[in-house]
Order: C-alpha cells, then sequence, then structure tokens
C-alpha cells in the first residue's frame, strides 16, 4: 500500500519538484517580510482539498486566531486539523484544550509540544485512518527565541523521525535574518530540501533546494504567493 | 514509604519510595511523562505532607490551572508546607505570584542554591519534584547538570528528602542517558510508547529499583482526566477465515480461559488472557464469518495487534485471508501472520505462504499446531516484541 506522494499546493514550487515522497521534510526559509506564512496556509489549504489531515503547530497566532484564519477555506473540517498553540498560556488564556486545539505550556515546552504531535498523530493515522497527514509549524524562530540550537535540534531530530515513520509531509517555517548562517545550516541537515524565498525591490522569488540535483531556478512568486 | 499514588507503581516499587531515594521518570519525546511527576507529587501533598516543586518549563499559576482537570487543586496546599520554586517565569519575564522567583536559570549553581536552600527550610523530610530535569540540562548543559544532581541527591540522602525528577529524553549525548538511566538515581521508571508508524500506545515500566528487585513488567496507560495516570490490559485480536483454528489457537495460549458463555453477550466472541513476559494481555476472537472492524468499535482504542491465522491446507481461503490482512493494515496495527495446521500432510509452509500472500520479509508467518499448543508462544512472542518494539521512540529513525 504505497502511498503517493505529496503535492505541496504551490503551483509553482509543485511545477518543477513535483510531488515529494511520504515522510519527506522541509525547512521553508524567508526573510521576515516574505510570504512564508502565506505559503505555510497555502499548504495547509491544499490539505483540506486533498482530504489530508493537518498537525499545525503554531508559535505565533493563538490557536483561535488560526482558525478563524483556516476556517473559510474550501474543504476546511474540524475532524482533520489539529492545532498545538504553543503561545495562548502565555498570553495567560486559559480556555480547557479541545480536540481541534492542544495547548502547550509555552514555546520552551518541546516535552508538552511533543506529546500533543504524537496524540494528534495517533488520533489522525489510527483512530480516523487517515493517512496522509502534513505537519506544519508556522515558525521555528519562536521556538529559537527561548531555547538553544541544541536543543532545538534534538527536538526536530525526533519529530522530523516521526514525520517520516509517518509517511508524512513535515513543513517548518523559519526567518532567514534572526539566525546567523551556522544556525541554519545546522538545522538543514535535518531536511530533505528547502524551499528560499527571497525578496528584491519589490519583487518577491522563490528556489527549491535540494529536491534537483542543482537548486531549481529563482522564479517569481506572484503577489499573494501564487495560485 | 512515599507513594506515587500510581498504585500498580506502587506495587512494582514494593510499597512505594523509601526516605532519602531518589527515582527518575524516564519519559520518551511524545509520552506523557510528566503527568507521573504530578501525580506523585499531588498524591504527596493531598496526605498533609510538605512538598517542593521545581517547575521549568510553564509558571505556576497556569500550570496549576491546568492540573484541576485532573481533578487536583493544588492551590489549596500552597504556603510553608508547599513551596513552589519558579525558574520559569523570570526566564521568560512575566511575574507569577505564586512561586520563589529564580534567576540565573541558565547557571546551574543557581538551582543548587535554590534547592537546598528550600530543602533546608522545609525543616523535615519531605518530597521535591523536578519538573523537568530535561529542561534545566537544555538551559546548564548536560555535563554540568548531571554533576549537580548528583549533589542534590547526596544532601537528599543524609537529610532524608526524596526527590523525583521528570526527564524527557531527548536524543542527549549517549553516555549522559546511560548514566541517568543507570546510574544517578535509585529507582529509574521508564515509560515508553507503543509504535507502529505512530505511537498508539503508552507504558510504564521498572528498570530498576535499589531497595527491591525490579520485575520486569510492562504496564500500558491512558491518561484521563480526571483521574491521572489509568492502567489497562492490551487487547490483542485474533482473526482469520472459519476453522482456520482462531478458538483452538486461543485457547492453547489462555492461561485464563473465559468461555464464551460467561461472556453473556450473543455476540459469540472468544476470549482468553495470557501474561508473558511481563505482559497480560486479553485476547479476542473475532466469530465465525464475522468481519474485523466491528469486532475493532468493541474494544475501542485498546487493541494493541492482531494474529491473521490461516489454515495452511485451504488454499482456497486465501483470496479471503488476504482481504482481512488488507484491512488489518488499514487500521495500522502490527501483526503476525500464523501458518497453522502444520502437523497435516498438505499444509503448505511459511514460505509459500507468504508467496501466495506476497508478503514482504518483514511480515512474520510463524508456522504453528495450534491443536498441540505448537507454535503458539513463538507466535506472540514475535507479536510482542513488534509491539513493544520501541526503535521510533529512541529518536534514532
Ligand atoms: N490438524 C489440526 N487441526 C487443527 C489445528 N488447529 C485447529 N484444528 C482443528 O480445526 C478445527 C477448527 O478449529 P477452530 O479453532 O474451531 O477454528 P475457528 O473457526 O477458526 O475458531 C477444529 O476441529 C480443530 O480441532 C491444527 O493445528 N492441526
Ligand atoms: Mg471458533
Amino acid at each position: 500500500m504505497a502511498l503517493e506522494g505529496y503535492s505541496l499546493g504551490i503551483q509553482r514550487l509543485d511545477d518543477v519538484v513535483g510531488p515529494v515522497p511520504p515522510g519527506t521534510n522541509i525547512l521553508i526559509i524567508g526573510p521576515p517580510m516574505s510570504s512564508k506564512d502565506v505559503l505555510l496556509m497555502q499548504m495547509a489549504a491544499y490539505a483540506f482539498m486533498n482530504k489530508e489531515a493537518v498537525i499545525f503547530i503554531s508559535t505565533n497566532i493563538p490557536g483561535n486566531k488560526l482558525v478563524d484564519m483556516l476556517h473559510d477555506i474550501d474543504g476546511f473540517d474540524e475532524e482533520k486539523i489539529g492545532i498545538v498553540d504553543c503561545i495562548a498560556r502565555t498570553l495567560g488564556i486559559m480556555s480547557p484544550e479541545t480536540d481541534l486545539i492542544q495547548m502547550a505550556s509555552s514555546p520552551v515546552d518541546l516535552t508538552g509540544i511533543g506529546v500533543r504531535i504524537s496524540k494528534y498523530f495517533e488520533d489522525f493515522y489510527m483512530r480516523k485512518g487517515i493517512k496522509k497527514i502534513r505537519l506544519i509549524m508556522n515558525s521555528l524562530s519562536t521556538i529559537l527565541m527561548y531555547s538553544n540550537i541544541k536543543t532545538v535540534y534534538r527536538f526536530l531530530h525526533v519529530f522530523t523521525g516521526r514525520t517520516r515513520s509517518a509517511d508524512a509531509l513535515g513543513l517548518f517555517g523559519i526567518e532567514s535574518d534572526m539566525h546567523d548562517e551556522q544556525t541554519l545550516s545546522t538545522l538543514k541537515q535535518l531536511f530533505d530540501g528547502v524551499i528560499e524565498l527571497k525578496i528584491e525591490g519589490d519583487k518577491e522569488y522563490v528556489r527549491a533546494v535540494g529536491f534537483t540535483p542543482k537548486p531549481t531556478e529563482w522564479v517569481l512568486l506572484e503577489e499573494g504567493g501564487g495560485d | 514509604m512515599l507513594e506515587t499514588g500510581i498504585p500498580k507503581l506502587d506495587k512494582l516499587l514494593g510499597g512505594g519510595i523509601p526516605r532519602g531515594r531518589t527515582l527518575i521518570y524516564y519519559a520518551y519525546p511524545g509520552v506523557e511523562g510528566k503527568v507521573f511527576g504530578m501525580q506523585t507529587l499531588y498524591n504527596h501533598l493531598k496526605k498533609h505532607h510538605s512538598a517542593i516543586f521545581l517547575t521549568t518549563s510553564c509558571s505556576p499559576t497556569p500550570l496549576f490551572k491546568e492540573l484541576k482537570e485532573f481533578g487536583w487543586n493544588f492551590f489549596a496546599y500552597l504556603g510553608e508546607k508547599f513551596r513552589v520554586i519558579d525558574s520559569y517565569s523570570p526566564f521568560i519575564g512575566t511575574k507569577d505570584e505564586l512561586g520563589i522567583p529564580m534567576d540565573e536559570t541558565e547557571v546551574i549553581e543557581s538551582y543548587t542554591l535554590h534547592l537546598l536552600r528550600e530543602m533546608e527550610n522545609i525543616g523535615e523530610p519531605t518530597l521535591v519534584v523536578v519538573d523537568s530535569l530535561s529542561t534545566i540540562m537544555d538551559l546548564c548543559g548536560e555535563y554540568e547538570t548531571l554533576e549537580a544532581v548528583r549533589e542534590w541527591n547526596r544532601y537528599a540522602k543524609i537529610h532524608e528528602h526524596v526527590i523525583v525528577y521528570n526527564f524527557t529524553a531527548w536524543p542527549y549525548s549517549e553516555d549522559v542517558l546511560q548514566e541517568l538511566k543507570e546510574n544517578t538515581f535509585e529507582a529509574t521508571i521508564m515509560i515508553g510508547g507503543i509504535a507502529e508508524r505512530v505511537i498508539f500506545g503508552q507504558y510504564f515500566g521498572l528498570l530498576k529499583a535499589e531497595w527491591t528487585p525490579a520485575e520486569r513488567k510492562s504496564v500500558l496507560f491512558k491518561v484521563v482526566r480526571p483521574g491521572g495516570i489509568r492502567v489497562y490490559v492490551p487487547k490483542i485480536v485474533v482473526t482469520g477465515p472459519h476453522n482456520a483454528g482462531k478458538s483452538t489457537f486461543i485457547r492453547a495460549l489462555s492461561t485464563e480461559a473465559v468461555s464464551v458463555d460467561r461472556l453473556g453477550t450473543t455476540v459469540a466472541l472468544d476470549r482468553g488472557h495470557v501474561e508473558y513476559k511481563g505482559l497480560s494481555v486479553d485476547l479476542f476472537g473475532t466469530p465465525g464469518q464475522e468481519r474485523f472492524d466491528p469486532l475493532l468499535k468493541i474494544i475501542g482504542g485498546e487493541a494493541m495487534g492482531v494474529f491473521l491465522v490461516v489454515d495452511s491446507t485451504k488454499s482456497r481461503d486465501f483470496v479471503r485471508a488476504k482481504q482481512m490482512l488488507e484491512s488489518i493494515k488499514a487500521y495500522g496495527l502490527p501483526f503476525v501472520v500464523i501458518a497453522n495446521k502444520q502437523d497435516l500432510p498438505d499444509a503448505l509452509s511459511p514460505e509459500e505462504i507468504r508467496e501466495r500472500f506476497s508478503l514482504p520479509r518483514n511480515v512474520d508467518v510463524i508456522p504453528t499446531i495450534a491443536s498441540d499448543g505448537v507454535g503458539v508462544f513463538e507466535a506472540l512472542e514475535r507479536l510482542v516484541d513488534r509491539i513493544m518494539e520501541d526503535g521510533i521512540n529512541e529518536g534514532g529513525v
């Protein structure tokens, strides 16, 4: 029962890298004003359309806000999404956890984040029988604000591994300008490929590294992040 | 003896933790290890004993609010006899009224200073719960922390305090993990996940306790709110075509056969129970032509694995058996194929059956003669191994 690959859901990228095999982990690097978060949302939207499950680890938007944003997307289905909210508690929001939103204590609480990711994997894979799952983390940068690179590396080492075992697709966003080159290159080792964004003048470009023997050409990303 | 508040664990520990001893809850990433330390702490407070709690990854107020879901009201005990050291709030730059704030969270001496001071101030043998050791290691370094922990433990021993540590076993240095598991504490409780492609069950077991012989036993648990840790018996499903030998197989394995009648339902289920290598397992047979799905619904989330029994002489049943196999695979549960009735002259060999089913190498096909009990425990052993395989938990995937 080999699973078919995952399309990213961004036409310009899918054209050049094609569907990626199950178990792939991708790092998405972009400068502060880039469409990194927009791309992640589009990748989530594509999953909804495709009846995949989404585990969304949010380190910079509270879970209920994220639900508001996702709610109007075609194919949105509460049964197929699980949010790990890493910041609500730090903002003093004490609403109880639900099937839709689980809350870690803080971005420091990697143990708690990990427990909740595992719960959603079990829930989707075993209980709901959904074998295609995408794990999206909107920013590793927030995690890196509180924990050193060694700690984050260990965390990612485990959870990119879990993504691989579950034949899922892991998509992890990170700010390019907030971290030194060494931090980024340490993290890159854990990923099968990197999607890079850059802004030149008022134009934004994207390319994929590690999927093809050479990095793809920089292609223009339309305003709003694509199609 | 200081009880952990988890009855099954207290039993494994020979009653609990004696004074002056230390214990680590050594949990693999992704399993709910934190609850263990918190349950031990609450159980102790509930009896109006004193305690010290060090929190490193959450402020006390939101943490205690959240723990109310378990039916645990930590707020009720705060005061002279229940002291909370809070290294987290200062770290992220917030204030929390409940705890004693601790600065310099990246300096290990700071933890030593606070812990020893509170142990001294409390003025009687007490319980200290550290949540968690891994955060301290992340902030202060693995080796520095290990050395400090040894000092805390020595201090506890002299003053008859008990220290309980929550720990998440991220992929730290091998030697540090080894030290923590084997040599740093008097007792080590392993908390792991049962994984096939994803973790779908959790267990704990006693790796060692210096005051009592360690019984090699893995106990399955769930975390329930309210209540905390709840132990359950895992269920294994025995399925296969009619007359393949399912009932016979269950009888051959069972130490404690539960008759179909006693079940008192209209569904004629075979049931059995077996204690094996420290694991106790309930066996459920699917009746005759019944499908596999309804049974899984009945036993809910507690199914841990599946035996597919086939009569090795009846190749005309194989089509049906293959369909059953597909539906087992769809659930993602670990399974083993039983090539039964190997005593009969026209029986196909396990290898031939593997070919007919186009099963890959890593799937076990075990030859048995269920009617003589031959091979049945080997089969159980293989399935239990598959279920308890924890390669995925070591982070070394
Ligand atoms: N020769 C032989 N007969 C067996 C073996 N296992 C079971 N049987 C017989 O096969 C028949 C069906 O077994 P049963 O356990 O009732 O099958 P079920 O329908 O799958 O529950 C019975 O007559 C058993 O005695 C075996 O290993 N060898
Ligand atoms: Mg029968």
